[in-house]
């Protein structure tokens, strides 16, 4: 089903919004992994490390699924379809991707907070208890590359997508 | 008439026609390329680096995450002997 375009723009807008409001939230989640990579004091270790658990659990993780969501909305209530085009169709699974590596990057953010959060926890454990890096900033550069795809909407039509439009457009020459 | 040559966007310059599908577009076939490659740099590291995720960061390599740091399981026995 086509949306209207006052329909259309609402879900635009919340697309928008979500997609780059996830971005903003993996940014804020990285300044605290920076300090979990690098910082010697304890107490902003275990201040990093359970603001990690929050952001990720409360912010991330609920853009990632909303993002996800409007996505599927905006593609299949538009001309562009889900399968269509080659920029739609990468979107979708790297975002999928995306969000598969965040559900079980959360394992790890989850197990540092706890050890964090438990007051028997040595500084040295604490020091010696590692980040998440390379996984929230390959995340963002995946994140990036979505939103690349989606403003410049590269051309390249899938073979079901010339198929659906063929299917709709049947050749003048065989009208009566 | 000769195909046209392929645009800025990187379209691999095979106009779809009525009867012929689009080719895959070169930006495409170069997402692809580099997929390959971080999927093989993945498994190289892992073949290489052998454990991955949160068992990486626990002290015997518990893939669940649930090992606690020396530092507390020393805590847990010394309360635990304080008690006996």
């Amino acid at each position: 089903m086509i949306m209207t375009g006052g329909l259309r723009k609402v879900a635009l807008a919340a697309h928008i919004t979500l997609s780059v409001g996830w971005i903003g939230a993996v940014a804020g989640y990285i300044a605290l992994d920076v300090a979990a990579a690098t910082s010697q004091d304890a107490q902003t270790l275990r201040a990093a490390y359970l603001g990690m658990e929050l952001i990720a659990w409360y912010v991330i993780v609920p853009l990632a699924f909303a993002s996800l969501l409007t996505g599927l909305i905006m593609s299949l209530g538009t001309k562009w379809g889900l399968f269509r085009h080659y920029w739609v169709l990468i979107s979708l699974l790297l975002t999928i991707i995306a969000t598969v590596v965040l559900l079980v990057e959360t394992q790890t953010i989850n197990y540092f907070a706890d050890i964090a959060a438990d007051p028997r926890t040595s500084d040295d454990d604490l020091r010696a208890l590692g980040n998440t890096l390379v996984h929230s900033v390959g995340g963002t550069v995946v994140l990036l590359v979505i939103v690349v795809l989606n403003v410049y909407k590269p051309r390249g039509m899938t073979r079901y997508g010339w198929r659906k439009q063929h299917v709709k457009k049947p050749d003048p020459e065989h009208k009566e | 008439m000769a195909h046209p040559p392929p645009d800025s966007n990187g379209y691999n310059g095979v106009e779809p026609t009525a009867d012929r599908p689009p080719g895959t577009p070169r930006w495409v076939k170069v997402f692809g390329i580099i997929a390959i490659v971080v999927v093989l740099l993945f498994v190289a590291m892992l073949v290489i680096g052998g454990e991955h995720g949160p068992g990486r960061h626990t002290p015997s390599g518990d893939a669940g995450g649930k090992v606690a740091p020396s530092s507390v399981m020393e805590a847990s026995a010394q309360s635990e002997g304080g008690r006996g």
